[in-house]
């Protein structure tokens, strides 16, 4: 049987790599992310009660609206912990293992070789097309609503914004360099849904994305990702943003190396998992704010 | 002798060392949720949301617009459920939903309730909610986020909604 979503919250890391990285990314969204941990502290958190019965109440409906698999919150995790899973599944089985664990960058550089820009590109392309489809999922809208998407993103906050500013910093502008949003969207347009096939972390999510068959599913991503590039253009601009100022700032949480940069991506991309972090605080968040509204 | 009685003293001691120490490791005591997680992932278990229940998005008509200071920003829409938020300059100040209560029992405690706003049986749950019971079946409910949305805003907020559209939705 999966993990309870009690379980999943309560066993959130509140140190270690991920937690380093996305506070390194505090200069961002300032304020924005506390890692809230813990299943009754978030309920607490969210909804400001401290009666218990009530916070029985409404834990109890959070529990039962996850266990619905009808809901769509289990698929949504389920898109947040693959996409992860998948992008950062470069290395060896024996690095695989120290996945969680507090490793240095310097450490593990002779272990890793540097992503191509193509298989960047798409993974970029894909985890944005994730953080849609768990949107809807979560949210309960039809699974491709680009415009509606869209329409939230301008009113993410907290841990969501924080999981998109990791996306623009880690997944674009580190790897991809400060024009990552164009360079992407060159790559996946050149692309044939056969490229797209052999793409691990495409392969992996490919159930859950929209389109029909590999050709449809790469113009949804194409089109999801033209229709969001002014978002994540806009993000980097308003906080001039560059790959130097993120690597300075992931500097003082994390052991790394400047003059590595084609390594770090592949670094964050093993040992960061964002997605699955933040994705857990999404979905626990949104489950409250309907279980507390609902009893 | 003097090793034989030792080891008499010192078995008995032993023993009860191990016991205090594996009674204090002992795993830790089941969640107070785990009695729901076992019934809601049983074979058979009833859905989460009563198949008549409304669809989200009927409701989402009734609800108010944005006025001046204040922005209403559609949050969730799942069956049986709809919830918007209210932010103000930007910060998220109270959530407004309704919610269908058919097979959810959420509509019991309306019934030793001695309030009504509009009309409708009005109840406050805990420091940060109240609703309203509309026909007899959708609950409207305002969620304070910020301590400047108080109990009285809350109320107002309740009459804002089209609540005879709400009582006339079948």
């Amino acid at each position: 049987m999966s993990n309870s979503i009690y379980e999943l919250v309560d066993k959130l890391p509140t140190g270690g790599l991920t937690v380093k990285a996305l506070k390194s990314l505090d200069f961002v969204v300032p304020g924005q992310w506390q890692n809230l941990t813990g299943f009754e502290n978030t309920i607490r958190s969210v909804t400001g009660e401290t009666d218990e019965k009530l916070i029985q109440q409404i834990g109890d409906r959070a529990v039962t609206l996850y266990n619905d698999k009808s809901q769509g919150y289990q698929r949504a995790l389920w898109l947040y912990q693959t996409v992860d899973s998948a992008s950062g599944a470069l290395g060896t089985a024996a690095l695989a293992n120290k996945v969680g664990q507090d490793v240095s960058f310097l450490g593990f550089l002779k272990n890793l070789t540097p992503k191509p820009e193509r298989a960047q590109s798409i993974d970029l392309t894909v985890k944005l097309v994730v953080e849609l489809v768990a949107f809807c999922q979560i949210n309960g809208i039809p699974g491709d609503s680009i415009g509606d998407f869209l329409a939230a993103l301008k009113d993410y906050s907290g841990e969501s914004l924080m999981r998109m500013a990791a996306l623009v910093c880690f997944d674009g502008l580190v790897p991809l360099g400060p024009d990552f949003a164009l360079k992407a969207l060159s790559f996946v347009k050149q692309m044939s849904p056969s490229d797209l096939q052999q793409n691990q972390t495409f392969k992996a999510v490919s159930p859950l994305i929209p389109g029909g068959d590999p050709s449809g599913q790469l113009s949804f991503i194409t089109q999801s990702f033209d229709s969001t590039k002014g978002w994540m253009q806009h993000f980097v601009a308003s906080h001039n943003l560059t790959p130097d100022k993120v690597v300075n700032n992931l500097e003082r949480f994390v052991e790394i190396s400047k003059d590595k940069l084609d390594y770090l991506g592949a670094f964050l991309d093993m040992y960061v998992k964002y997605y699955e972090h933040t994705g857990i605080q999404t979905l626990s968040r949104r489950l409250i704010e309907r279980a507390v509204a609902e009893i | 002798m003097v090793s034989v009685r030792w080891q008499r003293v010192l078995a008995p001691l032993l023993l009860s060392l191990l016991l205090l120490v594996s009674a204090c490791s002992s795993p830790q005591e089941p969640s107070r949720f785990a009695q729901t997680q076992e019934e809601t992932t049983q074979k058979g278990a009833p859905p989460a949301v009563d198949p008549d229940a409304q669809k989200g998005g009927s409701f989402n008509q009734f609800f108010p617009r944005s006025v001046e200071g204040y922005e209403i920003v559609p949050a969730q829409e799942k069956q049986g459920f709809a919830e918007y938020k209210v932010n103000q300059d930007g910060v998220n100040v109270a959530m407004l939903a309704i919610s269908d209560t058919t097979g959810s029992g959420a509509a019991d405690k309306f019934q030793s309730s001695t309030e009504t706003i509009a009309t409708y049986p009005a109840v406050e749950q805990g420091q940060t909610a109240t609703a309203i019971l509309v026909g007899d079946r959708y609950q409207v409910k305002v969620l304070s986020r910020a301590p400047s949305f108080t109990q009285e805003d809350r109320a107002a907020w309740i009459e804002k909604f089209d609540l005879n559209g709400l009582a006339n939705l079948q």
